[in-house]
């Protein structure tokens, strides 16, 4: 945005020297400088994004009464590593974290395949009705979850689906999102690109699974981490449809732990540290998938 | 909206580029048409069992007195309650508290992201790692987002306690800018629904980053590279080549951030419990939600999610009437 | 069955064709088996086809130290005997156990036993699904005359027992002696009422003893109940909703204005600093005693428990607790019953329902609620617990443990100490809260608690509204 802006008038300013960095192009010492000042103004912007974590973490290391205290502690000089394995007991958070994953993957795999096809008959495909069902699939989202929770309990319950991952993982294999995202997504293709698949002799199936889907790459892989997300933070649903602790999914321990480790809010930092490392990973490697982007595409007629 | 217009104009169907001596039993409108509801036909059926039916029954429900528990007569009431809930001041109220916190957490929350976006997506060694950082939020769900926040601003065990007033930060019923700006007063309900609003716009930091570097992804390099070329500022480029061909992304953004935000529910429970003070964080989603696990009246709550879901169903028109139009895909 | 399912239909039908095949899914609630007889099967037990009869008991709400002496003593209890095996469901929180359940309501997923807070009491008869207590009591002549009698009073309606009692508690004052010391007061005669508690904090703001506020108050709207009661007044009509259902709130009396005057100059004059009972800083007011920014507090005496882990932990060498009874305002009373109890769900087999009245006899005997009290901090409800060995012992050691048993068998024993029956207990307590923060912001006390009781009114209104009988 005004950044650019912003680091120039800067560099005007204090003319202070720039680093080490590539592509300066000879007499071009603001150059550097304003790179410089990139750098510092990316660190400062990481560092309010990244304060709250890094509190995280310190807590769950920390003594609760040196949480508590009225002097902060920001570096831990004696870590209290016995918080992570007290979570990971405490809030059975071996069996959770499984469970999470197993219903987390189906619920991922689900909702791309059904945004992809939804999404590419939004984007490329004439058919009558085409606006309101767009409307229908957009007004998915604007339903409260809450509101339908009794009736979804006694279709699960009519299906015989109580307490299996059927009933976890089948009522949200679907997003409006992602369809809505895809469609945005595919519209932005240039319209070249599908004159010259038509030439080749691709039909709908394999434009989509050759062409278009290798091209929506970053938009997938960023549906990925939406709907894992999502799916990884349920908490009031897996909590009504299991029976017991043989399917409970990791926010329910999370929820155990803070109700039930008041005195040792250090725990609950710990659970909530344990289990958002599963999308730090996500994550790292989303960011490959994210910057390969366009072009590592397969194809760019 | 212009979804029609914007296929409708393309040229005729790939079909033809299939080889074509067989003979068709369908014409190839029709087999294109079948092809589109075959490929929503996964996604729809889900949506019917599990949205669709299930909403369909509160228009039912909202015709009647409920008992608090389930098993016990229900009284048949007819309109009136969906005429005694939709003009009571709690409703009124609810409605204006969830569009303003809207108004406060979509704009910001994209633009932040895509400031973020546009800063990482310079060619400058090492960004990959503050691309890392910037979208780390999402790995933090509302539950974890709640407790860092709770703990932050809390007036005991957070670093702010030394600079804390009665009543605290997430207690306060007050507006922000306690002065005689009756504007502001009136906009904003109070420092706790503020409080609640970073808390919201940090946790989707994160997911409006990756969203829009994902879009920032298909902007092709070399329009931006020509227009440096051309001697274009920085600002000038990113206002004339970047945000146009984001313009998409940022559309989508707008008009999901804004459903989403009139979904919000649990940063209000976790942080402001009971619809918060003076019930100035209690937006539609937790009023629906008070009604239910509380109160346990499920006709005036399928009340309120038939309101909340018209009131964002307009909305979300009216983006697209007015806002698609100047979104410039591609083609 | 069948007919009464097709007559649901046809009054679907009766509100529109389209309505119709919408409400189809409707008599799915009517299909549980219902074994409402309201009669207690005690001899199914022994009739049982295949024994240890299996039964699930659900909780949610217990501190890690409660939990673990529950568990201890449910493995006592399923390895004393041959007829009954318990399993224990942590459904998270109270208030998702109570969550849970309405919903297995509809969707039969259902507990045999099941642990409610204190204020559950009136929706839990109005779901019809409970067997009372006193069904099983009346069946087998069991004698209740060793249960504390105010437990016993606190969750009968109308004379029926409905829950069996297990966990009892109620609020105390905690406060930090060292403090007390510092800024000139008797360590060991810690305010008795709400002029003293006013008087003590001034001091210790004074003195520099509390850097924040001399008191830390929780917002919790259970203590206008609490101070209502210990002034000898109802809070609602009705016997406290014993007699017939609650329609109207009682508490604008000269008690009630007497505590919103108490709350507001607190708040006021600086001597208080507020913080909010639900939510992340639902327990800033014991926090702050451990920081010195507070020299006292009210809250449960259930936290007593954890409190004194914490302490003995070293980590807070400024405080040494004081537990002392609640300060309230004028008066004859005492303090209400707090905690939770076990009610026998109806919808279970006649075996299970036996089965589990069997379970809740066994935390309810004195064997099991010394060990209980023991291990928790919670009030031992047998009288003959509490001068069993182990009790007495902790108790000597330390002393605070005591206090809540005290003040419990101490006070009045009348309608008003009875404590209050409400459907919407949590609107009630929405709108006596609300009321309270527009005083803080400027309205005066007699005119807040006028406020609460017209919008309280509502809330019972048009809770019962909606239920019928």
């Amino acid at each position: 945005m005004s950044a650019d802006t912003i680091t120039l008038k800067g560099t005007e300013l204090s003319g202070k020297a720039g680093t080490e960095l590539e592509a300066a192009r000879p007499g071009k010492q603001g150059r550097r400088l304003r790179i410089f000042g990139r750098y510092v103004l990316l660190s400062v912007l990481a560092f309010i994004v990244l304060f709250p974590i890094y509190i995280t973490v310190v807590n769950s290391l920390l003594q609760p009464s040196q949480i508590a205290s009225k002097s902060p502690t920001f570096f831990p000089t004696s870590p209290q590593w016995h918080t992570y394995a007290d979570a990971w007991s405490d809030g059975h958070l071996g069996t959770y974290l499984r469970n999470s994953f197993i219903q987390t993957g189906l619920i991922v795999v689900g909702q791309l395949v059904t945004a992809i096809l939804a999404g590419y008959a939004f984007a490329f495909l004439r058919f009558p009705f085409k606006r309101t069902l767009f409307v229908v699939f957009l007004a998915t989202l604007m339903v409260p979850f809450e509101i339908t929770i009794v009736t979804n309990l006694q279709t699960i319950n009519t299906l015989g689906w109580y307490d299996t991952f059927a009933a976890l993982a089948v009522p949200f294999l679907a997003t409006g999102f992602g369809a809505f995202l895809l469609r945005q997504t595919f519209l932005q293709l240039p319209q070249d690109l599908q004159d010259a698949a038509k030439l080749d002799g691709y039909g709908h199936l394999r434009f989509m699974t050759r062409v278009a889907v290798p091209l929506a790459r970053p938009t997938i892989a960023a549906l990925a981490v939406f709907s894992f997300l999502s799916a990884w933070n349920q908490y009031l649903w897996p909590l009504l449809v299991t029976k017991d602790d043989r399917l409970r999914t990791v926010q329910i321990g999370l929820k155990q732990l803070r109700a039930t480790n008041l005195d040792q809010v250090n725990v609950t930092f710990a659970g909530t540290v344990i289990a958002f490392i599963p999308l730090v990973i996500l994550l790292l490697i989303f960011q490959k998938q994210l910057v390969r982007g366009l072009t590592a595409g397969a194809v760019k007629a | 909206m212009s979804t029609t217009d914007t296929t409708v104009d393309r040229p005729e169907d790939t079909g033809a580029a299939v080889p074509a001596p067989r003979k068709r039993l369908f014409s190839r409108g029709v087999r294109e048409a079948g092809l589109g509801y075959l490929l929503l036909l996964p996604a729809f059926l889900i949506f019917a069992v599990f949205i669709f039916y299930p909403f369909l029954r509160n228009f039912y429900l909202g015709f009647f007195s409920t008992p608090p528990f389930p098993g016990q007569p229900k009284s048949y009431v007819g309109l009136d309650q969906y005429k005694d809930v939709l003009t009571s001041s709690d409703f009124l109220d609810s409605l204006k508290i969830t569009v303003i916190f809207a108004v406060i957490t979509v704009p910001v929350g994209i633009a932040l992201g895509i400031l973020l976006a546009v800063l990482a997506h310079q060619k400058l060694r090492g960004v990959g790692i503050y691309r890392a950082f910037f979208s780390s939020t999402v790995a933090t769900s509302v539950a974890v987002a709640a407790v860092i926040f709770g703990t932050l601003l809390s007036p005991q065990v957070g670093l702010l306690q030394g600079i804390q007033t009665e009543p605290s930060i997430l207690q306060n019923p007050d507006p922000i800018i306690n002065v005689s700006l009756p504007v502001i007063r009136s906009f904003i309900p109070s420092v706790a629904l503020v409080a609640v609003a970073v808390t919201t716009i940090w946790q989707n930091l994160g997911l409006s980053f990756i969203l829009m570097s994902a879009g920032l992804q298909a902007v092709p390099d070399e329009l931006e590279e020509a227009a440096e070329v051309d001697g274009a500022g920085a600002w000038t480029r990113f206002w004339h080549v970047t945000l146009p061909l984001l313009s998409p992304t940022i559309f989508f953004a707008f008009v999901v951030g804004s459903i989403f935000a009139f979904q919000t529910f649990a940063q209000i429970d976790l942080l402001t419990p009971r619809g918060g003070p003076l019930k100035t964080t209690n937006v539609l989603t937790y009023f629906i939600y008070d009604q239910l696990q509380f109160s346990k009246n499920d006709g005036k709550a399928a009340v309120l999610a038939i309101a909340l879901f018209g009131v964002t169903l307009i909305l979300t028109l009216i983006q697209f009437q007015f806002l698609e139009r100047r979104v410039s895909y591609e083609r | 069955m069948l007919r009464s399912r097709l007559a649901k239909r046809l009054t679907a039908v009766g509100v529109g064709a389209a309505l119709a095949v919408v409400g189809l899914a409707v008599p799915v609630a009517g299909a549980a088996p219902a074994q409402a007889s309201g009669k207690c099967p005690v001899n199914a037990l022994k009739n049982a086809k295949s024994k240890p009869v299996e039964i699930t008991y659900w909780q949610g709400g217990f501190q890690r130290a409660n939990e673990e002496t529950l568990g201890r003593l449910v493995d006592k209890f399923n390895s004393s005997q041959n007829d009954v095996h318990v399993t224990v469901v942590n459904q998270t929180t109270y208030a998702d156990t109570l969550n849970k359940f309405r919903a297995g309501l509809s969707s039969g997923d259902l507990p045999d036993l099941i642990n409610i807070e204190d204020t559950g009491l009136q929706q839990m008869i109005d779901t019809k699904a409970i067997l009372p207590a006193q069904a099983c009591v009346d069946a087998e002549k069991y004698d209740l005359s060793d249960n504390l009698k105010r437990v016993v009073d606190y969750y009968s309606v109308k004379g029926k027992l409905y829950p069996m009692p297990f966990n009892v508690s109620n609020p105390v004052l905690y406060y930090n002696k060292k403090a007390f010391e510092a800024a000139g007061l008797d360590p060991n005669n810690p305010p008795k009422t709400l002029d003293e508690v006013k008087t003590a904090a001034q001091k210790l703001k004074d003195s520099g003893q509390a850097s924040q506020a001399g008191f830390g108050m929780k917002l919790d709207p259970w203590y206008l109940e609490q101070w209502s009661a210990l002034g000898g007044k109802t809070y609602v009509n009705n016997g406290n909703g014993r007699k017939s259902r609650a329609t109207a709130t009682t508490f604008d009396n000269a008690t009630g204005k007497e505590i919103f005057t108490f709350l507001n100059d607190m708040v006021k004059s600086g001597l208080a600093r507020t913080n909010p009972a639900d939510g992340p800083q639902a327990f800033d007011n014991l926090l702050g005693i451990g920081n010195g920014n507070f020299g006292m507090t009210i809250d449960t005496s259930a936290a007593l428990g954890t409190i004194q882990q914490v302490l003995t932990s070293g980590q807070y060498p400024n405080v040494e607790l004081g537990v002392a009874p609640m300060p309230g305002p004028k008066g004859k009373g005492g303090v209400l019953v707090g905690g939770a109890a076990n009610y026998i769900v109806n919808k279970s087999s006649p075996e299970k329902q036996a089965a589990a009245w069997q379970f809740a006899k066994f935390l309810n005997d004195p064997e099991s609620q010394a060990e209980w009290s023991v291990g928790t901090g919670y009030v031992p409800i047998r009288q003959s617990a509490s001068t069993m060995p182990q009790v007495q012992q902790r108790w000597a050691e330390i002393p605070g443990f005591k206090v809540a048993y005290d003040q419990l068998v101490g006070g009045v024993t009348n309608t008003a100490t009875a404590g209050p029956v409400i459907g919407d207990y949590q609107g009630v307590r929405d709108v006596v809260l609300d009321s309270e923060q527009q005083m803080f912001n400027g309205k005066s006390p007699s005119s807040a608690l006028k406020q609460a009781k017209q919008d309280a009114n509502a809330k019972i209104e048009e809770y019962n509204s909606r239920v019928s009988g």
